[in-house]
């Protein structure tokens, strides 16, 4: 009998990162898209760090970065009673510098692909940097946020390498789906493994689907006439 | 008869960097208040640049700008006015108009939150944009769109009227409607404008005062009438071309000559055209940047 | 209108991540659970982690469900890794209340390092087969390895998972080492090897006699032989408290029922020699 546990967690897990990284993400490209700084190029490459390294690498990282042996960890652990190790907080920690990059970097193609004149017209009526974000910006870069959006969700479903560093596999915290199907299949339960394996699939193609309709839509919407 | 008082003071210095290589940008001149001045010169003098250095858009190697007292810049004392803090309002190339919005909406966005709200309806008559006010500026033509422009940078009521290039997108018809209701606009709302533009019938017809920039400098400056007389020819290139149009604008004519592959516009008074006619071979010289045809 | 499409994902964010936070009573915060055995229990019910060794994978899950029958209140979640794995996450503060090792090297290290919260039980001893579903080991006992069809072995990875150090321990003890160590590749736990000479991607695995006795490898239809135990080092397996179940009732009870004569029966049936004695 499929218990949907893991599935739960790992929706929990993909919903809750890309809320938080949608909300760090849009100041971020903003700053990255328009800053013209020399070290802005730093930046770029240590965001889009986690794309290239691999996944193991980065959790072994955060697991000594968070350990409660650490100096860092102990902080957290005596000021904060936080736990980063084999939690599912610490597994959002981990998702956001995971998936930061699948979130920015379409953001950032959006900024950049923004008609030039039209921020510079925003200012000339008068509008400060953060009205002109909210209503002359993001309006016209709908599918660029939807697009960063379904990555960084669907990159943190299928998160699987450093949620075995550092998530312990704890049912009910940590066990999430991915792991769940490796669990399965090494106790040899191979239909229960197919099974999470077909709810996944047919869910993130679901929302595949429904996220193209919507930009599909929205392309129609502007075409001329 | 008095002068009238300054209004806008402008000194600025800026290294460019054209294709061309470099360039330094020095302009320098006072307008008083109500004018509407023209800046025209050959693509790359640093027309755009004059603008831009105005409008707060492009940051200056030194320079000071104040108006009506108010100072905007003044790079010694470290002093640079955001754009968003100076009273103007800014007609781009590109209309650069917000995609999502309706003509209607864009008005509404411009407006400041406590202003009174009638001066939409009075801008959407004036630019007989009433019909169209929930269209999306996508669906409509260039015309069209360049009215709504216009009307978005004045609805806040600015003091300064920036144009850039604003008819070049536009053919003849278009550009002398146009024309009017730019002319319309500045009476209407006393407004202080500058208008770039190398299109010289709507210099001749618009503006109080021009100037005109060669490589990042202003080489004229003047009444219109006075910068561009009739007897002298110094010109040095000379083309031969076939008169393809001829168009009446206000009391000019214009007549389009196709010469190596490009067409001249020449402009001349409407009696000199009466004898000029389509198909007609002639050579065309340039004289200052004025072309006038000799033969 | 604007405003409410920023608010909406901001207070999504801040009840998911407040919905996630755990409970002092470390359960999870108002959501049903369902354990293993099937059961729905709520807030008010106690949770015991378990860190079991690989090869307790179906003994283990025996004796959670025999216990859960007798203490209803009481949620077992067994969670199965290499021990070694298990050693260095439980250094680092994993939250587990019982470890399972299929060394008791690994608990009598964190006893001495004082990161246990009880004595070292040892529940049994482990044993190695070599376990095959095209050959029959019994016939030609390690030289099975050596067969032409062969042409990869599994071995938990020595690294960290005890019965990897003595599969190679016995490789060497034989002298096969030199002529298979090509052929062989390495399973995270012993539960993962088995499953690569179940499934076949191994046609031979030197694998766990617990796991070699559950159900899947029976289904699977192989047959296996166990390697003298004088080719190895035995592998004792021992049990400990950790300090994350101080005030966990639960877990000292589930410790308790894992010495029991119950249980020693269900580890028996699984393969689980006596201990030291043996």
């Amino acid at each position: 009998m499929i218990d949907w546990l893991p599935l739960w967690l790992s929706l929990r897990l993909a919903l809750v990162t890309t809320v938080i990284l949608f909300v760090l993400g849009i100041p971020l490209s903003y700053w990255l898209a328009y800053s013209r700084r020399r070290w802005k190029v730093v930046a770029e490459a240590c965001i889009s760090l986690p794309m290239v390294l691999p996944p193991t690498v980065l959790g072994f990282y955060l697991l000594l970065a968070f350990s409660p042996d650490g100096s860092f960890g102990r902080v957290l652990d005596h000021y904060f009673d936080i736990r980063l190790v084999f939690t599912f907080q610490g597994l959002v920690v981990a998702s956001l510098i995971y998936s930061l990059p699948f979130m920015v970097n379409p953001l950032l193609a959006g900024f950049k692909n923004l008609p030039p004149h039209l921020l510079e017209a925003s200012r000339t009526l008068g509008k400060s940097d953060w009205t002109t974000l909210r209503r002359i910006l993001l309006p016209n870069m709908r599918p660029s946020l939807i697009t960063g959006a379904i990555l960084a969700f669907a990159h943190t479903i299928g998160e699987f390498g450093v949620v075995m560093m550092i998530g312990g596999a704890i049912p009910g915290r940590t066990r999430v789906a991915s792991v769940a199907i490796y669990d399965e299949v090494q106790s040899m339960n191979y239909h229960l493994a197919n099974r999470y394996a077909a709810v996944l699939l047919i869910f993130s193609f679901s929302i595949l689907l429904v996220v193209y309709l919507i930009n599909h839509h929205f392309s129609q919407s502007k075409a001329v006439v | 008869m008095n002068a009238p008082p300054v209004h806008l003071s402008f000194r600025a210095t800026k290294m460019l960097h054209t294709a061309q290589g470099r360039q330094l940008f020095d302009v320098a001149f006072n307008l008083p208040q109500g004018l509407l001045l023209a800046v025209c010169g050959p693509s790359g003098a640093g027309k755009t640049t004059l603008l831009r250095i105005l409008a707060g858009l492009t940051d200056t190697d030194s320079g000071d700008i104040a108006m009506g007292g108010d100072v905007w810049l003044d790079h010694s004392r470290r002093i640079s006015l955001p754009t968003r803090r100076r009273p103007l309002g800014f007609v781009f190339q590109d209309f650069a108009l917000f995609p999502h919005l309706t003509v209607r909406g864009q008005l509404e966005f411009a407006l400041p939150k406590n202003a009174d709200r009638s001066i939409i309806d009075d801008l959407l008559r004036l630019m007989e944009l009433e019909e169209l006010q929930h269209r999306r500026p996508a669906l409509l033509s260039g015309g069209q769109q360049q009215r709504i422009a216009i009307a978005r940078a004045i609805a806040r009521r600015p003091r300064l009227l920036l144009l850039d290039e604003p008819l070049s997108a536009l053919d003849d018809e278009m550009r002398s409607k146009l024309q009017d209701y730019i002319a319309r606009a500045h009476r209407h709302f006393h407004l202080t404008t500058i208008l770039v533009s190398h299109y010289l019938p709507e210099i001749f017809s618009l503006s109080d005062e021009v100037i005109i920039l060669e490589g990042g400098k202003i080489s004229k400056q003047g009444a219109p009438a006075s910068l561009f007389p009739k007897d002298k020819i110094t010109g040095n290139l000379r083309l031969t071309g076939e008169i393809i149009d001829i168009a009446a604008a206000g009391g000019l004519s214009v007549i389009h000559v196709l010469a190596a592959g490009t067409t001249i516009h020449v402009v001349c008074p409407a009696g000199e055209a009466a004898n000029r006619r389509v198909g007609q071979t002639v050579t065309v010289a340039y004289r200052d940047l004025n072309p006038v045809i000799c033969e | 209108m604007n405003n409410a499409r920023w608010s909406l994902p901001a207070i999504c964010a801040v009840a998911l991540i407040g919905a996630s936070r755990p409970t002092t009573a470390s359960n999870f915060a108002g959501t049903p659970v369902t354990s293993s055995a099937g059961n729905l229990t709520t807030c008010a019910s106690t949770e015991v982690l378990v860190a079991a060794a690989a090869d307790l994978r179906f003994a283990m899950d025996s004796l959670v469900a025999v216990f859960s029958r007798e203490n209803p209140g009481i949620t077992v979640k067994p969670t199965y890794g290499s021990s070694g794995n298990f050693f260095e996450q439980i250094k680092n503060g994993a939250p587990f209340d019982l470890f399972f090792s299929a060394d008791v090297d690994y608990p009598r290290q964190l006893k001495t390092q004082n990161k246990t919260a009880s004595d070292v039980h040892i529940y049994g001893t482990g044993q190695l087969v070599l376990w095959s579903k095209t050959l029959d080991p019994a016939r030609d006992k390690m030289n099975t390895l050596l067969d032409k069809s062969v042409a990869k072995i599994a071995i938990a990875n020595p690294a960290h998972a005890p019965y990897g150090k003595r599969a190679e321990e016995s490789l060497h003890h034989y002298n096969l080492y030199n002529k298979v160590k090509d052929k062989l590749i390495f399973g995270e736990n012993i539960a993962q090897t088995a499953q690569y000479a179940q499934s076949g991607a191994a046609e031979v695995g030197m694998i766990a006699l617990s796991l070699a006795l559950s159900p899947a490898m029976r289904q699977a239809g192989g047959k296996y032989w166990l390697v003298p135990s004088i080719a190895h080092q035995p592998l004792l397996q021992g049990f400990v408290l950790l300090p994350h179940s101080n005030g966990n009732a639960g877990a000292g009870k589930f410790a308790e029922f894992c010495e029991s004569a119950v249980a020693k029966n269900i580890l028996g049936a699984f393969g689980f020699g006596e201990g030291p004695d043996r």
